[in-house]
């Protein structure tokens, strides 16, 4: 089912992202460190959001957001701990976070009932960075998340204690 | 004793509702108001661990536009924003200095590479050809997420770069 086509025409790309071939993908985003791939595809007729490891090309999976379609504008954290997107809630959108590490869904409602169109979070999950329509115009709004989520560092970069001197 | 017992009344409630307040996100208000100074509208947004890649609407003409967030200040790309090209997408990487950009310019949609250092501007092929449409770089800048329309159908490339 899993199909990883190569493609060797220039050193420049490597391959073309995996998935169910005959189902279109759309909005990628990668995680900061490159190793996790999320996309758009179709489930049952209504946009999803999948999450693969590049490593393997294994899904994983995603239990908080089997629900709240068609989802859009998905956006990962360094680690991929953190899955931001937009999602569906009766008539209107709203813009989510998924944490992966606990399987909990921070929704983030905007202030004015505005929808968001689409989200950008911060390789560190600090910030969010939202389109938003506001009086006929596109507008780009910051949120800081610090006091909603840990922070998703690089490997090595968090504080860490200092290996053991041998003996 | 009665005193202690009264302020510990008048004053933990409060504290014990205080620490009990969901955390909420906040709105970065200085840097929202400097997003909608000298653009009549902006979508697209991207971020990397200090930069915000966006498309700016000015005077009829969008433009890639990389903010600095940390110095609050727009950062000039030379050689990037052609007068006849309309962006489509964009991407930054954590620290700012590579930017994937999918554009239209003399009637076909091309995928780019911006190097800021160099001020450089590559184009990628697609192979097989193909209509890029949304991208996206990791941390490192390194790699490469496109979506691509061929067939009539949407897929997703991964380019890996230099």
């Amino acid at each position: 089912m899993l199909a990883l086509c190569v493609s060797a025409c220039s050193s420049r790309q490597e391959q073309a992202a995996g998935g169910l071939m005959d189902r279109s993908q759309e909005d990628p985003a990668l995680s900061g460190d490159g190793r996790l791939l999320a996309v758009i595809s179709p489930q049952r007729g209504r946009p999803t959001v999948q999450l693969r490891s590049l490593l393997d090309g294994r899904l994983l999976p995603l239990p908080s957001l089997k629900r709240h379609q068609p989802h859009s504008s998905p956006s990962l954290s360094w680690n991929g701990r953190y899955l931001a997107l937009v999602t569906q809630r009766g008539r209107r959108r709203l813009a989510v976070v998924a944490d992966r590490l606990n399987n909990r869904l921070h929704p983030l409602p905007l202030p004015g009932g505005r929808d968001p169109v689409r989200v950008s979070l911060s390789p560190d999950a600090r910030q969010l960075a939202l389109q938003v329509a506001d009086q006929g115009r596109w507008r780009v709004e910051l949120l800081d998340l610090s006091d909603l989520l840990e922070p998703d560092r690089p490997a090595g970069a968090g504080l860490t204690t200092p290996p053991l001197e041998p003996q | 004793m009665s005193r202690w017992l009264g302020w510990i009344a008048t004053a933990g409630v409060p504290l014990l509702l205080l620490g009990c307040r969901t955390p909420q996100p906040r709105p970065l208000l200085e840097l929202n108001g400097l997003l909608r100074q000298s653009v009549n509208s902006r979508r697209a947004p991207d971020l990397g661990q200090r930069w915000l890649v966006s498309l700016g609407e000015r005077g009829g003409r969008e433009r890639v536009e990389l903010i600095d967030l940390t110095r609050r200040r727009p950062v000039t790309l030379p050689g990037l924003n052609r007068a006849d090209a309309q962006p489509i997408s964009a991407s930054v990487s954590a620290d700012g200095e590579r930017l994937a950009v999918v554009q239209q310019r003399d009637g076909r949609t091309e995928l780019l590479l911006y190097r800021r250092s160099v001020a450089a501007v590559q184009r990628l092929p697609l192979d097989p050809p193909g209509v890029p449409r949304s991208v996206s770089l990791d941390g490192s800048g390194r790699r490469l997420a496109v979506q691509v329309s061929r067939d009539g159908r949407w897929q997703v490339d991964l380019i890996r770069l230099p």
